[in-house]
């Protein structure tokens, strides 16, 4: 097999490269949080800002080249999932009477 | 040494990951433009789905073709493969939940409306 | 451009979003919006922990300050009341407990 070029150079730049427009999303899930004039506008901007820095951070494992820290967004993923299960609770129960 | 198999894996991961970027670029744009709480959840599950489970997937592929990581890639891949499960289950489940909440409870203006079918029923 | 000087870079803007959070919490008059703040806070911290190579601190810091924190105030907040009024100030200032 003929080598084109070297996988592993190849691999880093594209990715070095596709982290900048994801930062740049992280920028504007946070101006809806600061903007947003209701309660649920702020937890769906959370909501979606955990959930794209857990895919982030799978990334950013292949560049550190340390394949440990894998773990850390299954956590994040779980317990930002929780956070809208206690919110959507204390909405329901003001109205309900309870 | 690279083979044919590796740069394969490594193109369709690369190609999986350009599609989630694009997404999440325009999830996050259209949070900021859209006009109600009630259209922002699209917003919420285009950028959970679209931005978080597809790249996770091609995350997968990529370490499971690259050979300078030595032989912890496989364990990268695999995991992958079950964070984006998780992701796919959750996203969903979490989004209405607390679409649910909100309209039960009147926490959100429903304001360029035309008609709203679920008050109707509901007796409101 | 190095990717180490995008991680510096990604560090020193996630500090900069924790302080404006930390603030916008402190001074908020809406309590819910408080526990919001504070989560956006803690998931800017665990993006730093996590671009210094600690996966333990990022499992224990998540766990508590995303899931277990804001389940306690806001069932703390379910008993007390919403809104931090002027006539609560009063009555803790006043001394008439």
């Amino acid at each position: 097999m003929v080598e084109v070029m070297d996988l592993e150079w190849w691999v880093i730049t594209y990715l070095t490269a596709l982290m900048i427009p994801y930062v740049i999303s992280f920028f504007l899930y946070t101006i809806r949080m600061f903007k947003g004039p209701t309660l649920p506008d702020r937890v769906i901007a959370v909501d979606a800002l955990g959930y794209d820095l857990a895919a982030f951070l799978t990334i950013l494992t292949i560049l550190l080249k340390s394949p440990i820290m894998i773990v850390c967004s299954v956590v994040l993923i779980l317990w930002i999932y929780s956070l809208d299960i206690y919110v959507a609770k204390y909405l329901e129960s003001k109205e309900l009477g309870g | 040494m690279a083979t044919l198999l590796d740069w394969a894996l490594v193109i369709i991961g690369q190609a999986l990951i350009t599609i989630g970027v694009f997404c999440d670029l325009a999830a996050a744009i259209s949070m900021l433009r859209f006009p109600n709480f009630y259209t922002r959840l699209h917003a919420l599950t285009v950028g959970s789905v679209g931005g978080a489970f597809v790249p996770i997937v091609g995350v997968a592929f990529i370490a499971a073709g690259s050979e300078f990581l030595g032989v912890y890639r496989w364990f990268l891949a695999g995991s992958s493969l079950v964070i984006a499960v998780v992701e796919l289950l959750l996203a969903g489940s979490g989004s209405h939940a607390i679409a649910r909440a909100t309209h039960r409870a009147k926490a959100a203006p429903t304001q360029p409306i035309i008609v709203d079918k679920l008050e109707e029923e509901r007796g409101g | 451009m190095d990717y180490v000087d995008l991680i510096f870079a990604m560090m020193g803007l996630s500090a900069l979003l924790s302080v404006v959070a930390t603030a916008l919490a402190i001074r908020s008059k809406d309590l819910l919006n408080a526990v919001i703040f504070s989560s956006v806070q803690s998931v800017a911290y665990a993006l730093i922990y996590f671009l210094l190579l600690a996966p333990d601190i990022v499992l224990v810091y998540v766990a508590v300050s995303v899931g277990i924190y804001p389940l306690i105030l806001i069932l703390l907040i379910k008993k007390v009341g919403r809104y931090e009024t002027k006539q609560n100030w009063e009555q803790l200032k006043g001394g008439d407990v």
